[in-house]
């Protein structure tokens, strides 16, 4: 038994293999950030994205001096997982060094930050059948219901209520969008004519409102409100790998 | 002490007498006015006493040989220090300056010396007495470039006879080109007599094109202000033809990045000249001048062992005061006295058709610290206090991590919101609505087997309503008397709470009363007798329709 237990302590103490580095970083770490990129984003195309391999592109995208593919990678990555170490410091290295410009979060969206979007739907859900099932369940067996229940609807209530600011937190968040283009004024009017009252740099993000005529409505982080064309934007939410600006639409 | 006090008294006298002296003023609109054009004199007082209305103003006025002046009006308030009096005229024939005499104004409380006032006459001001108003394209006659901004202007003239008062409707078809107004719109020609708005046109490709501009000016005919003046609009066209091509390229300097027009290297500036290394600093350099100052690419300052460049984060054109601005953020990686680096343009300019080369001058950095073995980018973030764990924890990129997950990270092709899944809501729907089914009918079942009258009063209902139909489309007595009997005793059962079978004609009574004893007397016998051959009643024949609506009441009542 005593060795059973020295085994024990042995195997918890030894320190646990590194994993081996994949191609990407090891181009990554050799400076081939063109190479780094091709290959995370075939595994994005095979296994899906996620928040480290977007913010590990979004590194790469950076080097590059692609600021608005960079920016788009790191946001998506921090909406996958709103904790995500590499996306924050690339977010924060390019509004700090890069000029970038991105809208202070409110309160909800903090509150939303804390856990993400999908997580605060599903504790919703969860804590609203909870309070659901307990109310009616008793009602249908025609018994008083048992304390454990009781206390389950009020925790259910009280969850769900408190995942309402993080579900509308969430929302806020998902309308914003990334600059992509270069040398973009924002217009006064959703037309071609329209005055342009102040510049927007690519890799600024900013809160979308509505559509019309080809162009969005938005509000940069210092407040103003004009349109952009709609091609000119990417938004954060519904999309994996930034999109190519530079390919043709399908006919 | 006596000469003391008179000393003080002088001096208070003296400031007294300071105040007491009145201040006139006079504008004269247009300033230079042409020969034999019409002008407006505004003279203004200010005086230390209340003025008042002036008295018989024209009386002393004595305007010079050729020039007509009378006095159109006065401007005054009452109980206040100040008045306004409008003068009309029309300058002279002949050249050059003009001069009014001095004149006395006449007020309640004093007299007010004018000064001599001069009225300056030249031909050079455009002024026309006589001929239609007509308006002017004014842009440059010459090749235009691709991606150029060609400044214009549309000059609508008047003249006494016809005053242009204003325009609209300015519209431009020109292939090739984009156009926008600028500045304000019919502003004021400096001679007064038209108007002038701005455009601007910027070529997007090469080639012959015509440049058409449309556009309607407001008339007026009668002179300046006449009450029975008649306006009526009046359209104008200009068309030109003009040949566009792209800047040449021979002689094309490489670090020509768009830049079309004349510019000056107004002013360059580092937000720190004493920066520790890796700290970063602002290099802002503003370009000012004549020119698409809106479609200039940065120029790019490349990297080297002293500096390191993020790329240019360029996004101030302010239009109205012909500048833009380019800033970019350098990080020393060493120690010392540096320059930072030179920022070089080159500028076409499309009159002399030759290119010209701009350099925003190196600016001296002193960078103090020690040269780390290997620089990152930016180092601490700088927003953070010097010292702190944020600014020792931001150290830019951070080194990536592919193989991390977040919780609930699946991994799909796209990051889309679980709120935006169709399947996720219609299964919480159906869940939502199949529970509050299953819910309501067992809300309604219980109820129902708390109130079982309920069910009885429904079934004898149907039993009634099938009596009563069985009876009216029997064929004889005995059928009739039968259906009827049964349709009597199943609606009355629920009432008495009893078996249908077991009622008799005395327990239909008891519920409803006011139905006929012998009626139902007959009806009971002959359903009932028919078992023992009783023979037919007449009278029962007679009383059908009455029993009928007898059983239409009594299931109404369930």
């Amino acid at each position: 038994m005593k060795t059973f237990w020295l085994l024990l302590a042995g195997l918890l103490a030894a320190p646990l293999p590194a994993a081996e580095p994949d191609a990407g970083e090891t181009a990554y770490a050799a400076g081939d950030y063109v190479g780094a990129i091709e290959r995370w984003q075939a595994q994005v195309r095979a296994e899906g994205a996620t928040a480290g391999r977007l913010a590990a592109l979004g590194n790469a995208e950076w080097k590059l001096g692609r600021k608005g593919r960079a920016m788009l990678c790191w946001e998506r990555a921090l909406l996958l997982d709103p904790r995500d170490r590499v996306a924050t410091a690339g977010i924060r290295h390019a509004q700090s060094a890069g000029g970038v410009e991105r809208p202070a979060l409110t309160w909800a969206e903090n509150y939303a930050a804390f856990l993400g979007a999908d997580i605060w739907l599903l504790l919703a859900t969860a804590s609203f059948w909870v309070f659901v099932l307990g109310l009616l369940v008793p009602r249908l067996r025609r018994q008083a219901p048992a304390e454990w229940l009781e206390k389950a609807v009020v925790t259910g209530a009280t969850l769900f209520l408190l995942s309402l600011p993080g579900i509308w937190g969430g929302h806020l968040y998902a309308g914003r969008a990334v600059v992509r283009q270069t040398e973009v004024s924002l217009r006064l009017t959703p037309t071609a004519r329209g005055e342009p009252i102040a510049g927007v740099a690519e890799g600024d993000v900013v809160r979308t409102e509505r559509p019309f005529n080809g162009y969005i409505r938005v509000t940069t982080a210092e407040g103003k409100s004009g349109w952009l064309q709609a091609r000119e934007l990417e938004s954060l939410w519904g999309g994996g790998l930034p999109a190519n600006l530079d390919a043709k639409p399908a006919p | 002490m006596t000469a003391r006090f008179l000393r003080l008294l002088a001096g208070l006298l003296a400031l007294t007498c300071a105040r007491a002296e009145d201040h006139v003023s006079w504008e004269m609109t247009p300033p230079v006015a042409g020969p034999g054009q019409p002008f407006k004199l505004q003279v203004r007082i200010e005086s230390d006493v209340i003025l008042g209305p002036a008295d018989r103003v024209g009386r002393e006025l004595k305007p010079p040989k050729g020039m007509a002046l009378r006095f159109s009006g006065q401007l005054f308030r009452a109980n206040t220090t100040e008045a306004t009096l409008n003068f009309s005229g029309v300058a002279p024939e002949e050249e050059g300056p003009h001069v009014i005499p001095a004149f006395n104004i006449r007020f309640p409380a004093k007299l007010i010396k004018v000064p001599e006032m001069t009225v300056n006459v030249s031909a050079a001001t455009g002024f026309r007495r006589e001929g239609q108003a007509r308006a002017e394209l004014l842009l440059p006659v010459r090749t235009y470039y691709v991606g150029e901004r060609i400044p214009g202007a549309i000059l609508l003239k008047g003249s006494e006879q016809e005053v242009v008062t204003g325009s609209f409707g300015l519209e431009c078809e020109a292939e090739g080109f984009t156009f926008q107004q600028t500045g304000a719109r019919n502003e004021e020609l400096p001679n007064g007599q038209g108007l002038q708005t701005g455009i601007e046109l910027t070529p997007l490709r090469t080639g012959t094109s015509e440049i058409v501009l449309n556009g309607i000016m407001l008339v007026n005919n009668g002179g300046f202000g006449g009450f029975a003046a008649s306006g009526r609009d009046r359209p104008f066209t200009f068309r030109r033809k003009v040949t566009v091509e792209h800047v040449p390229e021979v002689g094309r300097p490489v670090e020509w990045t768009g830049a079309i027009g004349r510019f000056l290297a107004e002013s360059v500036s580092v937000s720190n000249t004493k920066p520790e290394v890796g700290e970063p600093i602002r290099l802002r350099a503003i370009l000012a001048g004549e020119g698409n100052l809106d479609r200039i690419l940065p120029p790019e300052l490349g990297s080297s062992e002293t500096w390191d460049v993020v790329p240019g984060n360029d996004r101030r054109f302010r239009r109205a005061e012909d500048q833009r601005s380019f800033t970019y953020t350098l990080v020393p990686r060493l120690p010392g006295k540096h320059l930072t680096p030179a920022i070089r343009f080159a500028v076409f300019d499309p009159e002399t058709r030759s290119f010209q080369r701009l350099e925003f001058a190196p600016q001296e950095v002193t960078v103090t610290g020690n040269a780390p073995a290997k620089v990152e980018l930016v180092s601490i973030d700088p927003g953070a206090a010097a010292g702190t764990p944020a600014a020792q924890s931001l150290t830019g990129l951070a080194t990536p991590d592919p193989a991390h997950r977040g919780l609930l990270d699946p991994g799909a092709k796209t990051v889309t919101p679980l709120a935006a899944s169709r399947p996720f809501w219609t299964t919480n729907l159906t869940v939502l609505t199949l529970s509050l089914a299953l819910f309501a009918a067992a809300a309604g079942s219980a109820y129902l087997l708390a109130h079982p009258e309920i069910l009885r009063r429904a079934r004898a209902r149907r039993e009634v309503r099938a009596s009563r139909r069985a009876a009216a489309a029997a064929a004889d007595d005995a059928a009739f008397a039968t259906a009827c009997v049964r349709g009597l005793r199943a609606g009355c059962a629920p009432w008495l709470d009893a078996e249908p079978a077991a009622l008799t004609q005395g327990d239909i009574r008891r519920v409803l009363p006011a139905a006929d004893a012998a009626a139902l007397d007959r009806v009971f016998r002959r359903a009932d007798g028919d078992k023992f051959g009783t023979p037919t009643d007449a009278a029962l024949r007679e009383e059908k329709a009455a029993l009928l609506t007898l059983l239409t009441t009594l299931e109404a009542r369930l």
